[in-house]
């Protein structure tokens, strides 16, 4: 399997705190990796590095064998392939939901409305939301708010999906539709990078779970051993308070 | 100072009055003759406020100018345009020199209601119908014209028969005398700028905003030989010539009711029938009265 | 809010409105004041002008002050979103202008305008410097207006793009949107709207403000009112000048109102667009 994206021992800092201590991380084709680990452990703040949504200090961020730290990089261009759907959604409150799914495609890729009105009511259809594309997101609930920002990134066609914790600024009863569809894109093949606390999700989707703590990868593996055979002492405490 | 003394008047006034509108203010000129008069003076009959001297008011602690008073602002020399003619008129009704006392009164209080300590003031005080309310005037003794003040490179400086004069952008203050003669007079085809101050419409002048301005003669003189100058006090600005008079005048200030404004018309009518104030004039005012001579078409 | 509270609310204001007229009406030297601010023959001059008397139509001088307005207004949107775009700017080439653009703002929303007319109205005039210098009064009067509008025009943009969270900037970027075309399609639709009630306050201080430019020999609607009150004493000019200047802004102030009304309606019941 070919490295889509990797992280080589990024290091990232705000002020005087170290958020980032020396990441190295690759996501193959298809692949879908899990990352746990406290708030405060860094999750947020990779995802959003390897987004170059922040810039990092220290290591490189390698794009199918390019470096992204290269000061000729457009960072435009290279969202167009890595997208990320964020915890608090973020849909435009300005735009119908259609219109959401549509700004990127039409707007970023330059590509005919009316293809990617068809593309985007397909994938509206999908999540089930088709019926209310025209509305606009303040009258949906958050899940389905959660499920069209989701949407709206796949729209974009990226070549790694980046979710930060998407479910966890959702009512307990609506997370459930939201890991579904993750769930689903998995099977699919899309290859997305998941921050998250819902372990069971991680151990039934992830082909492998990453664990951070203090900004450092303490350990990475199959979830089977992690949740089953942790080898770290803080990984072990982290799994047991989670659980 | 001469043109900020008529700014004040031009301000003060608010509505000049308009040409016409100014009549005599006395009843009793029609028949007083100046042989009457002369005689109620020796009689003791002519009503001075002080017995047997004329008493005569003007801005002297606010200083006294040429070409109306002398060069040392002293108004007792008999010399400038409204000290000779005081004495003049002192003459006339037989008053000597010696008699003509000079007191001393502020121009903006002068045409304020109430009792006078003087017989009358001379102080190029315009007559409106508003001042007239509360004082008493006598005739003209100076006819003010209105002229045309512009920058010395304006083309209006050569050019300036009466369809001409319709074709230039003129600024001047609001409710002015000036103003009035733009509109009425010269009706030109652009639309007037018209100005909150005096001093905004020569701003405006200066910095080529406007083609000229219309003021009374005295004060565009001043306007021109001493106010619009460059950095180094050159002159910019040129009086290009004034218009026929249309009523507004100078007239001597009486106490409202002062029955001697009849005798000082008098004298007025004698001394224009002798000569006397056309020569004073030509003396005093040449600086104003060879301004040339211009023709707005007549409405 | 049943019926009894509409009557009590129409009670109340019709009487408040009647002690406010009774005040006027019978208030010692009333009809002297009614006389100077309401003679209905001087009312009807003013709309009509009276060339022989050299007064002017307030009626015919209002065109200017809305023509004046009309244009400064798209002038002032233009300028004020440029400048408000500089200063929220993060290239580091523009930081200078970024600089500039806060200088600007803080200097013109400073200076009475009135200062700004006359430094613009009688000092470029009077530099002589070739074409800029040759322009109307009127030129100067819409300059002055769109400098200084301007920095107030674009404080309220700023504002306005400020209030958009930033969870929107980084959503927008993370769809690869460039900065120009995430603040035209996300930043700026947001901040309007969340302006409209603000930039409609500047401009109808703006439309007020058209009465000023008189200072410069321009016969607005104010002037033509002061020509009036100087010649004939009467103050009625100003009523008529007061009344137009309502009719201009009243329908704005509630057309805006209405936009305002209409947008929330449409998001909340969703779909129609």
């Amino acid at each position: 399997m070919s490295t889509v994206i990797s992280a080589q021992n990024v290091r990232k800092r705000f002020g005087d705190h170290e958020v980032l201590r020396g990441i190295s991380v690759d996501l193959a084709e298809h692949e879908v990796v899990c990352l746990i680990g406290a708030s405060g452990s860094g999750k947020s703040t990779l995802l959003r590095c390897l987004n170059l949504l922040e810039t990092i200090d220290e290591g490189d961020i390698v794009f199918r064998g390019q470096s992204l730290t290269d000061a000729r990089i457009d960072p435009n261009l290279v969202r167009r392939h890595i997208s990320i759907v964020f915890q608090a959604f973020n849909l435009f409150p300005h735009l119908s939901v259609l219109d959401n799914v549509m700004l990127g495609p039409v707007r970023a890729l330059g590509r005919p409305r009316d293809e990617v009105k068809a593309e985007a009511m397909q994938l509206l259809e999908r999540i089930g939301l088709a019926q209310r594309a025209l509305e606009f997101p303040d009258r949906l609930s958050g899940g389905q708010q959660q499920r069209v920002a989701i949407v709206r990134s796949l729209a974009m066609k990226p070549d790694v999906l980046l979710l930060d914790e998407v479910t966890s600024a959702l009512d307990p009863t609506l997370v459930g539709e939201v890991l579904d569809l993750l769930t689903d894109l998995a099977r699919g093949g899309t290859t997305m990078l998941i921050a998250t606390h819902e372990m069971n999700f991680a151990r039934n989707v992830a082909d492998r779970v990453i664990f951070l703590h203090d900004g450092e990868i303490v350990e990475s593996g199959t979830p089977q051993q992690i949740f089953d055979q942790p080898r770290d002492a803080a990984t072990a405490a982290f799994l047991s308070r989670v659980n | 100072m001469r043109g900020l003394k008529s700014l004040t008047s031009l301000a003060a006034g608010s509505a000049l009055v308009l040409s016409g509108l100014v009549a005599s203010t006395s009843s009793a000129t029609a028949t007083t003759t100046i042989a009457q008069c002369q005689a109620s003076f020796k009689s003791g009959h002519l009503p001075l406020v002080s017995a047997g001297k004329l008493t005569v008011a003007s801005d002297i602690n606010n200083g006294l100018y040429q070409p109306w008073f002398g060069a040392n602002g002293n108004p007792s020399t008999g010399k400038g345009y409204e000290s000779a003619l005081a004495y003049a008129i002192a003459k006339d009704l037989g008053i000597t020199s010696k008699n003509v006392k000079w007191t001393a009164e502020a121009f903006d209080s002068s045409f304020a209601p109430g009792s006078k300590n003087f017989d009358f003031d001379i102080n190029e005080i315009s007559v409106t119908t508003d001042r007239a309310q509360v004082v008493d005037f006598s005739n003209s003794y100076y006819n003010v014209q209105q002229s045309i003040v512009a920058l010395k490179t304006n083309a209006i400086v050569k050019h300036h028969s009466a369809t001409e004069l319709k074709n230039y952008t003129y600024g001047d203050q609001i409710g002015t005398t000036g103003l009035d003669y733009i509109n009425n007079h010269i009706k030109p085809t652009k639309q007037v700028h018209v100005y909150n101050t005096l001093d905004e419409a020569v701003a405006a002048l200066t910095a080529g905003q406007v083609d000229a301005i219309v003021v009374d003669t005295p004060t565009g003189q001043y306007m021109a030989a001493a106010q619009i100058v460059d950095s180094k006090n050159k002159p910019l600005a040129t009086q290009v010539g004034q218009f026929p008079s249309t009523g507004e005048h100078y007239g001597l200030l009486f106490q409202k009711g002062n029955t001697l404004v009849g005798c000082v018309n008098a004298a007025i009518a004698d001394l224009t029938t002798k000569g006397t104030i056309k020569s004073l004039q030509s003396q005093y005012l040449g600086i104003y009265t060879k301004v040339p001579k211009l023709t707005p078409i007549q409405p | 809010m049943g019926r009894r509270a509409a009557v009590a609310s129409s009670l109340s204001s019709a009487l408040i409105v009647g002690l406010v007229v009774w005040f006027f009406w019978r208030a010692p030297n009333g009809a002297n004041v009614r006389h100077f601010f309401l003679d209905p023959h001087s009312f009807w001059i003013n709309l009509t002008g009276d060339p022989s008397r050299s007064l002017f139509s307030i009626l015919r001088c209002f065109e200017t002050n809305v023509w004046m307005f009309m244009l400064c207004e798209v002038l002032v949107l233009i300028f004020g979103l440029g400048l408000a775009w500089l200063r929220l700017s993060r290239t580091p080439i523009l930081a200078p202008l970024r600089v500039a653009s806060a200088i600007y703002t803080d200097v013109f929303r400073g200076i009475p305008i009135i200062l700004v007319l006359f430094a613009v109205g009688y000092g470029v005039p009077g530099m002589q410097a070739g074409w800029i210098s040759q322009r109307t009064p009127i030129t100067y009067a819409c300059a002055t207006l769109v400098i200084t509008y301007s920095a107030y025009v674009a404080e309220v943009y700023r504002a306005g793009m400020n209030s958009v969270p930033n969870g929107q900037v980084m959503a927008a970027k993370s769809l690869g949107l460039s900065d120009v075309q995430t603040m035209r399609r996300v930043i700026l639709p947001q901040a309007i709207r969340n302006v409209i009630p603000p930039l409609l306050n500047d401009f109808i201080s703006l439309q007020k403000d058209t009465a000023l430019v008189g200072t410069l020999g321009i016969v607005e609607a104010n002037q033509a009112a002061h020509v009036f009150g100087s010649m004939e004493f009467n103050y009625t000019g100003y009523t008529v000048a007061a009344l137009l200047f309502l009719a201009l802004t009243i329908p704005m102030t509630r057309y805006t109102d209405h936009l305002i009304a209409k947008d929330r309606r449409r998001r909340l019941a969703g779909g129609a667009a």
